[in-house]
């Protein structure tokens, strides 16, 4: 197919349908796609008896901030600006965490030797297959143990032990050339030394992309923080969400109104970063 | 990064993709130096008290009655996991019915999250003004998590006041009531639906990635062969594609396999914890009811099928490395 | 009891040391386990509670009040505070399942829980035996309440290992709707709704001559359970034999009441696989003439535009008058330290409620207070005084810790196969109660006898 439709000043006629066609099929498939994301839009911005009036109004009929207003001002009932606050203290620690650990880990499993490399490695690697749900309940053990329990430090640190950046950056940092090292070793540079001054200033690219992916993943991640945090001031957006949908079950502006507030930084990070984010999943899917 | 993956404690469900080449040499064999263990401690740290630890200790936690608000965890011995086993028994029965859940979830959801992000890529290989646009557009739902899109879809599938039954009504599809929450096999099609909505950008992505490493060379010489559109797509695209292929099949497995938040938040299990799914009948025995060891044992024998499919999957990168 | 929660910390931080060490690590550990002391909260519970002179106090209420309810109560809480310059009451509402009662106990735990709380009262034992909440003795006591003052059933139900847990708000029965108008058509009296089992099914026959299916009988939880239980009381029969050791369900009574509902099913009075509220729309739309349902619809149907409806007790099927209720109790959750400020103003705070329960009434309760419930202004009331007229008959769950959530999860299963013609009401019950009877074993163990 690739080749084919690739070529330039084919077939006129023929060449034309087929753009029409594809453009037809693409600006369906963005509606489908898009559709949904206006929708909440729309909604937020209805008064509350509109959102379940028939018959349905697309765009707002009267425009009207209540769903905002009610959730911004609600007190410590949904306090969506402390979970957003919360999300993003969550997001940001979170990421320096794995972007600190997983590539000092990665750079001495790439680089050095020592006394029981291969073993650790495969323990790290082996615990990519472990199905995370073993670790629910144990953890939230430890958690309590910790008194994390109902803290932010609950989902800043556990989800941080994973192995994948570890396993992501420890492939880059194999590919680059080993000669810059060993001239900066030459010239009586420490381990250290090359890891700050030589390795992470070439590694910003996968750094990047690793940072945005676990920023992501940590601003959406529901099923932990749903169950590892409980008092309405301490919630982050997801769990902040759901409590939203049980409480205000049949104002629907209110919700949508969250779902929006909780929308806005990821698909700003999407927009400004989607290169990184797609590159990343790509690369993860082919290269590891 | 998998699609929907339940990240949330520690591991992620990600395969490593291509193997791993030995380390360098760099360092050849010479005096101790603790360097190495300074640079691998924080992530170590990390990696036992969350990863290490647990895994182990989810196995203590299940032979106990264990109830983490109460003075004594009583110990049961395997009465845990004998009792997945006996029908008639207080957890067998629920258990299995939401293993049939994530098992109907997948076996409906994989297939068309592996073909549809196909026809997606293929359309999206094409040149044209505008690729890099629609490509972030059909990818941006996958950015927002399930907790947006579950309040966003559960209005949208309201029966009463719904978008969806709405527009049914309006071209006489349903008389504009369909139970899309409430019934079978309507939940199952909402819950189906709106994950391949999700998570079809993922897949694309990656499908793209794989279209374009495939060399066009190949595209050329079944031309000269004169080999039609089909016949390229069947002997050059499929073949090329195959390692993305088994890679996007797994992981989808995976993810689907791990669903929570779409049940949760959509159904709540409906109707009558028909669609309750394995992830969420252990996060609510454990974490609601605090039958915590019940919970841990149900775990692990899901994780004994997760395990399966993830060797599967190793096996499956491993072949492709050495093609 | 109220202790349970710091020994069980110790000792699962002592297991969690062992393994730790087994497997070689050292991991600091820091953490809570504050002591609680309960001596200074028994000494203050005695202490006055009608007025509060100490220094401002912000007080944690938490409940699930998400329905019409939630508006009423937060006027009441918005009218206690402009009359309370020292106490701030801060009302969080969250759904009952699963985030109340899930989160309630870990937050507590966690030492961040709230200061006063609503929950039902066959909950009371057990967040009591997991040390959620503290006994009320004091505060009772101190209150001067009497048992005397309030409805019996609704105080007797409050205690929990010879102690009280709960001071209770409110009672909310089932009772019968009717829908005026298909009464009407179908030659009813539309002012005699039908009380005796005889009087039901003739109005039914005669609405089935108008094309019309009666009663409407809903496989879910809402309200499939309720109608059950309250026809498993009205035969006779119990969820569970005295101790809640087993479970009951399958007794003749139980086979007898289930039958009766899967019967309406089966006898064209009422559709299969009715939807979720699809018999409240039903009842709406004129689509059929009753609906069990709680109190708390008053509201619901009164704000129907041009809906004629009409609300009376139970009608009697079985052999005796009975009707399924719960009721909200104020309960005190466990502090890691309890401050003696905070339990003064709580005392005022709950005794201003239940003192001023008639607006919560109006929002579709049965008060638990004998002042308010035989005032005036309740009695003026148009619909609630029906539902009042069951408290002396009203049943309601065992609160034994854990029966609950095997009557949500396991029992009223068995309802739902049966309505939906799955299986019969005899089977259907006899496989829950072995599921049941081995849950409960297990809770015996766990939570002692």
């Amino acid at each position: 197919m690739q080749g084919t439709t690739a070529k330039p000043g084919g077939r006129n006629a023929g060449g034309l349908a087929k753009k029409l066609l594809t453009y037809a099929a693409l600006i369906l498939l963005t509606l489908i796609f898009v559709a949904p994301l206006l929708w909440m839009l729309s909604t937020s911005l209805k008064p509350n008896t509109e959102t379940t009036a028939l018959p349905l109004s697309l765009l707002p009929e009267q425009f009207s901030t209540e769903g905002y207003s009610t959730i911004l001002n609600s007190g410590s009932q949904s306090p969506a600006l402390v979970w957003f606050f919360n999300s993003m203290i969550a997001g940001l620690a979170n990421t320096a965490l794995i972007l600190v650990t997983a590539s000092m880990a990665a750079y001495a499993l790439a680089r050095m030797e020592f006394r029981g490399k291969r073993v650790l490695f495969a323990m790290i690697i082996s615990t990519l297959f472990i199905p995370p749900i073993i670790l629910l309940t144990p953890n939230y053990q430890i958690v309590d143990l910790f008194g994390w329990l109902d803290t932010l430090l609950a989902v800043i640190v556990p989800g941080a032990a994973g192995a994948f950046g570890v396993f992501f950056l420890r492939q880059f940092f194999l590919s680059l050339p080993k000669e810059l090292e060993e001239a900066a070793m030459l010239d009586g540079a420490n381990r250290y030394q090359i890891f700050f001054r030589i390795i992470l200033p070439l590694s910003k690219a996968p750094l990047a992309t690793l940072a945005v992916l676990s920023f992501l993943t940590n601003w959406n991640d529901f099923l932990w923080p749903v169950y590892v945090l409980f008092t309405p001031g301490n919630l982050t957006l997801p769990p902040g969400l759901s409590i939203l949908q049980g409480a205000y079950t049949t104002n629907y502006a209110v919700i949508m109104a969250g779902g929006v507030i909780a929308s806005i930084p990821v698909l700003i990070v999407f927009i400004i970063a989607q290169r990184y984010i797609i590159q990343g999943v790509a690369r993860s899917g082919l290269k590891g | 990064m998998a699609a929907q993956n339940i990240e949330q404690t520690g591991a992620q469900p990600t395969p490593p993709g291509s193997g791993y080449p030995t380390g360098g040499k760099a360092d050849t064999k010479r005096a101790f130096s603790w360097t190495p263990y300074v640079f691998l401690a924080p992530y170590l740290v990390l990696f036992t008290v969350f990863v290490l630890i647990p895994a182990v200790f989810g196995l203590w936690i299940s032979l106990h009655n264990w109830d983490y608000l109460l003075p004594e965890q009583p110990w049961v011995g395997l009465e845990n996991y004998t009792n997945l086993f006996t029908p008639g028994s207080p957890t067998a029965g629920f258990f299995w019915q939401s293993m049939e859940a994530t098992g109907i979830f997948t076996l409906f959801s994989v297939p068309l999250l592996v073909i549809i992000p196909l026809l997606v890529a293929l359309i999206l290989n094409q040149k044209f003004r505008g690729r890099n646009f629609f490509r972030a557009m059909y990818f941006a739902p996958y950015v927002l998590g399930v907790a947006v899109i579950g309040v966003l879809w559960q209005y949208m599938l309201n029966p009463g006041f719904g978008v969806i039954n709405y527009f049914l009504g309006l071209v006489g599809i349903g008389d504009g009531a369909v139970p899309w929450t409430t019934a079978l096999p309507w939940a199952w099609i909402s819950l189906v639906g709106m994950t391949v909505w999700w998570t079809l950008g993922f897949n694309a992505i990656i499908y793209l990635a794989g279209l374009q490493d495939i060399n066009a060379e190949l595209y050329e010489a079944a031309k000269v062969d004169g080999a039609n559109r089909w016949q390229r797509f069947w002997n050059v695209t499929l073949p090329g594609l195959r390692p993305v292929l088994l890679f996007i099949v797994t992981v989808t497995i995976l993810a689907s396999a791990n669903m929570f938040g779409q049940s949760y938040l959509v159904t709540d299990g409906a109707p009558a914890n028909q669609t309750r799914t394995a992830i969420m009948y252990i996060a609510e025995e454990g974490l609601e009811n605090f039958r915590m060891g019940s919970a841990a044992a149900m775990s692990y024998i899901l994780a004994l099928f997760l395990v399966l499919i993830s060797i599967l999957n190793f096996r499956f990168l491993n072949q492709r490395e050495e093609d | 009891m109220g202790r349970g929660l710091v020994r069980g910390r110790k000792l699962t931080r002592r297991d969690f040391l062992l393994l730790s060490a087994g497997a070689g690590v050292g991991v600091v550990l820091t953490g809570c386990g504050a002591a609680r002391d309960q001596a200074a909260v028994a000494r203050t519970a005695a202490e006055g509670g009608s007025n509060y002179t100490g220094p401002p106090v912000q007080l944690g209420f938490w409940n699930g009040f998400t329905g019409g309810d939630g508006p009423i109560m937060l006027d009441l809480v918005n009218q206690f505070n402009s009359k309370h310059k020292n106490i701030k009451i801060d009302m969080i509402t969250m759904q009952w399942a699963p985030d109340f009662y899930q989160k309630t106990p870990s937050a507590v735990a966690a030492g961040e829980g709230p200061d006063v709380a609503i929950m039902h009262v066959d909950h009371l034992g057990l967040n009591a035996a997991r040390g959620v909440i503290v006994p009320l003795d004091g505060v009772v006591e101190a209150l001067g309440l009497r048992g005397s003052d309030f409805a019996p059933v609704a105080w007797k139900a409050g205690i929990y290992g010879g102690k009280r847990y709960g001071i209770p708000l409110d009672t909310h029965p089932l009772g019968l709707y009717y829908n005026k108008a298909v009464m009407k058509d179908a030659g009813l009296d539309p002012n005699k709704p039908p009380q005796t089992k005889d009087e039901y099914m003739e109005a039914l026959k005669e609405l089935k001559g108008k094309g019309i299916r009666g009663s409407w009988v809903p496989p879910s939880y809402y309200t499939g359970w309720h109608m059950f239980t309250s026809l498993l009381w009205q035969f006779g029969g119990d969820l569970y034999n005295d101790d809640a050791t087993k479970a009951t369900v399958n007794s003749d009574a139980g086979v007898e009441a289930l039958t009766w509902m899967v019967d309406l099913v089966k006898n064209d009075y009422s559709p299969k696989n009715v939807a979720q509220d699809g018999d409240v729309i039903a009842l709406q739309n004129g689509q059929t003439a009753f609906n069990w349902n709680g109190i708390w619809m008053i509201n619901v149907f009164g704000a129907v535009p041009d809906l004629e409806w009409g609300a009376a007790p139970l009608p009697r099927i079985g052999t005796e008058k009975a009707a399924w209720a719960n009721s909200h109790n104020f309960v005190i959750p466990n502090q890691p330290d309890p401050n003696p400020d905070k339990l003064r103003a709580i005392k005022v705070f709950i005794a201003y409620v239940i003192k001023n329960s008639q607006a919560w009434a109006e929002g579709g309760q049965v008060p638990a207070l004998n002042a308010v419930r035989d005032g005036k202004p309740f009695k003026k009331l148009e619909w609630q005084p029906e539902f009042a007229k069951e408290l002396p008959y009203v049943h309601y769950g065992s609160s034994k810790p854990g029966v609950t959530e095997i009557n949500d999860n396991i029992l009223y299963t068995a309802v739902n196969d049966a309505v939906l013609l799955n299986t019969t009401p005899k089977d259907a019950l006899d496989t829950a109660v072995s599921r049941a009877d081995k849950l409960l074993k297990q809770n015996t163990q766990k939570y002692g006898g």
